[in-house]
């Protein structure tokens, strides 16, 4: 489990006793782009979100670049995390949200240092630097003084990348960022994730943009109902889904 | 019609400004002079009352001992908020957090707090000599740490902020507490996946989203307590009713004195409106597009536009977007 940056066995997750997801199995090799596709409800948010903490698994084993999420392994025990390690293994994970979740009483250049100088202690100086250089490679060199709610949609998620960014993540989490943005803002938001799978960034994306996900993925995986129904190389797959659930989902969204 | 043609003749004659008779409103002006009768009559009858000495409350008004009364009132006032926001924040912060030892005894203190009359716990402070004469502190069953007699450490000013400030804890926990569950769950989110710890989201990001809900109630508190501390009277402590009383228990200038009283709580709770105001204004940084206008720039906007401006103002009209490139990746 050395090679992997995410490997997942047999995940599950109950909410109440709505299992939401049951039996994940999947891996996710470094610099590889791995779109995650299916209807709403098929668990593949929750699973992105139990990468980076926010959902503890109920059963099975999810490691990130080879280290347990949640726990600690001793022997044949687990030892649950504390708040403490929880944060720092969040920390090397980027995450964007569907609603950009970007802080609204900071400015652009404030949201992106916040977490640099707070969480990693970073002199304010250097983090002020590569706030402006994270700002400007999502193309918004001169919005840095902009408060979130004078910036479009797609300005703000491209804030919320950068902000991710400054964390100087190993693996970046893509929670449908472009399903709330107007149709016309969604190509600026996508061209700076293509840019960042350019640079060889980890990355795992939630999206219904087939589209990028044919351009952009490495792999392609439709979940439904809290399993994978089928996984494989995006082209292959959209041009040619084997399962009868795959083919009807599809057909829905192309 | 053809549509590009009015499209390209519009676009030669500039738009001229509109001039149009506005609407006229005559029900404002009959209530204004109704409003204006009632409000005079009124004041006449009280300015001509026979029996009230305007004198006596001209003779009052800036003596030295009311004017000790305002400043134990204020005193009392802002003391009391201190333990009340740091206290009440503390608790607010207890009531949600996932230990539920705190978050058992922050409810406990809330529904024992506001459960029972300010004046009840005023009292209580005030008396608490009657059943404790000594106060200790160390560990139980053990000689005790630190001890002291109960009558000279709680004075009356002490029991007073102690009554006031205690109770005050258990209603500003609850404002505060709004003001935390009303700032999106996706804030927190937020700052955890940045890897921020509890403590970090709370300071860093809930916190002052949650002040643009806490102010305004914490504001009216805070006017509230101006005038609740006239309670602390029975204390002996010697506040601003206090000071009127014992001026009018010598020369039964009752009413005159009230008014005394009165117009210094007025002019205080007019001061902390004002700048209760500009409080808010300050929180709403970053979650309205355009300030509210301050009191000033409407009374000049009044003055020359003849009517109220909007409290909010419109919102900027939309950015225009430049059309979408073709190489963005949505060629399916």
């Amino acid at each position: 489990m050395g090679k992997q940056m995410v490997l997942s066995e047999a995940v599950h997750k109950r909410f109440g006793r709505l299992e939401v997801l049951q039996g994940i199995d999947l891996e996710v090799a470094p610099k590889e782009v791995m779109c995650l596709i299916g209807p709403s409800g098929s668990g593949k948010s929750t699973f992105l979100r139990c990468i980076n903490h926010l959902e503890k698994i109920d059963a099975g084993r999810l490691w990130v670049d080879g280290e347990l999420v949640g726990y600690r392994q001793q022997g044949d025990k687990l030892y649950e995390l504390g708040d403490k390690e929880v944060c720092r293994k969040r920390s090397e994970i980027g995450m964007v949200f569907q609603r950009f979740n970007l802080f609204p009483h900071m400015s652009a250049l404030e949201n992106v240092i916040e977490a640099p100088v707070r969480v990693k202690g970073e002199n304010e100086q250097v983090a002020v630097e590569r706030g402006r250089a994270m700002l400007d490679r999502v193309g918004l060199a001169d919005k840095i003084d902009a408060y979130p709610n004078q910036l479009s949609g797609g300005q703000q998620q491209r804030v919320a990348i950068a902000r991710a960014l400054a964390m100087q993540p190993k693996l970046m989490l893509f929670d449908e960022p472009t399903s709330a943005l107007d149709p016309e803002l969604v190509g600026d938001v996508l061209d700076v994730m293509r840019q960042l799978a350019l640079d060889g960034m980890t990355m795992v994306v939630v999206t219904h943009e087939m589209g990028f996900a044919r351009e952009v993925g490495d792999s392609l995986v439709f979940m439904d109902s809290g399993i994978i129904v089928e996984a494989g190389k995006p082209r292959d797959m959209l041009a040619n889904p084997q399962h009868e659930r795959t083919k009807l989902f599809l057909s829905k969204v192309l | 019609m053809n549509v590009a043609a009015s499209g390209a003749g519009a676009a030669k004659i500039p738009p001229e400004a509109i001039k149009a008779i506005p609407v006229r409103h005559p029900w404002r002006w009959v209530s204004a002079v109704v409003v204006l009768a009632v409000f005079a009559s009124v004041v006449y009858q009280i300015a001509t009352a026979p029996r009230l000495k305007w004198d006596v409350v001209g003779e009052w008004l800036f003596h030295q001992s009311i004017l000790n009364g305002v400043r134990v009132t204020v005193e009392l006032t802002i003391i009391a908020m201190v333990i009340g926001v740091v206290l009440g924040a503390l608790l607010a912060v207890m009531r949600l957090s996932a230990n539920p030892v705190v978050s058992t005894v922050s409810w406990v203190y809330i529904w024992f707090f506001r459960g029972t009359p300010v004046l009840v716990q005023l009292f209580f402070w005030y008396n608490l000599q009657l059943v404790l004469p000594h106060i200790s502190v160390g560990i139980p069953f053990t000689p005790a740490v630190w001890q002291a007699d109960t009558l000279p450490l709680i004075s009356p000013f002490l029991a007073s902020i102690l009554g006031l400030g205690l109770n005050e804890a258990a209603y500003m926990a609850e404002i505060v507490r709004a003001g935390i569950i009303s700032v999106e769950q996706g804030q927190t989110e937020a700052a955890q996946a940045l890897g921020m710890t509890r403590a970090q989201v709370m300071r860093r990001i809930v916190l002052p989203q949650a002040m643009r809900v806490i102010i305004p109630p914490t504001g009216n508190e805070t006017i509230s307590m101006l005038k609740t501390s006239s309670l602390a009277y029975i204390t002996t402590v010697q506040e601003l009713f206090r000071s009127q009383e014992l001026i009018a228990a010598f020369n039964y200038r009752i009413v005159e004195l009230l008014i005394v009283a009165s117009v210094w709580y007025l002019s205080m709770t007019s001061v902390l409106t004002f700048g209760q105001y500009y409080l808010e204004r300050y929180f709403a940084r970053g979650s309205a597009r355009q300030l509210p206008p301050t009191p000033l720039q409407r009374f000049r906007h009044i003055l020359f536009q003849g009517h109220a401006p909007p409290p909010f103002p419109p919102a900027d009209p939309l950015p225009v977007y430049p059309p979408r490139r073709d190489d963005s990746g949505q060629g399916m």
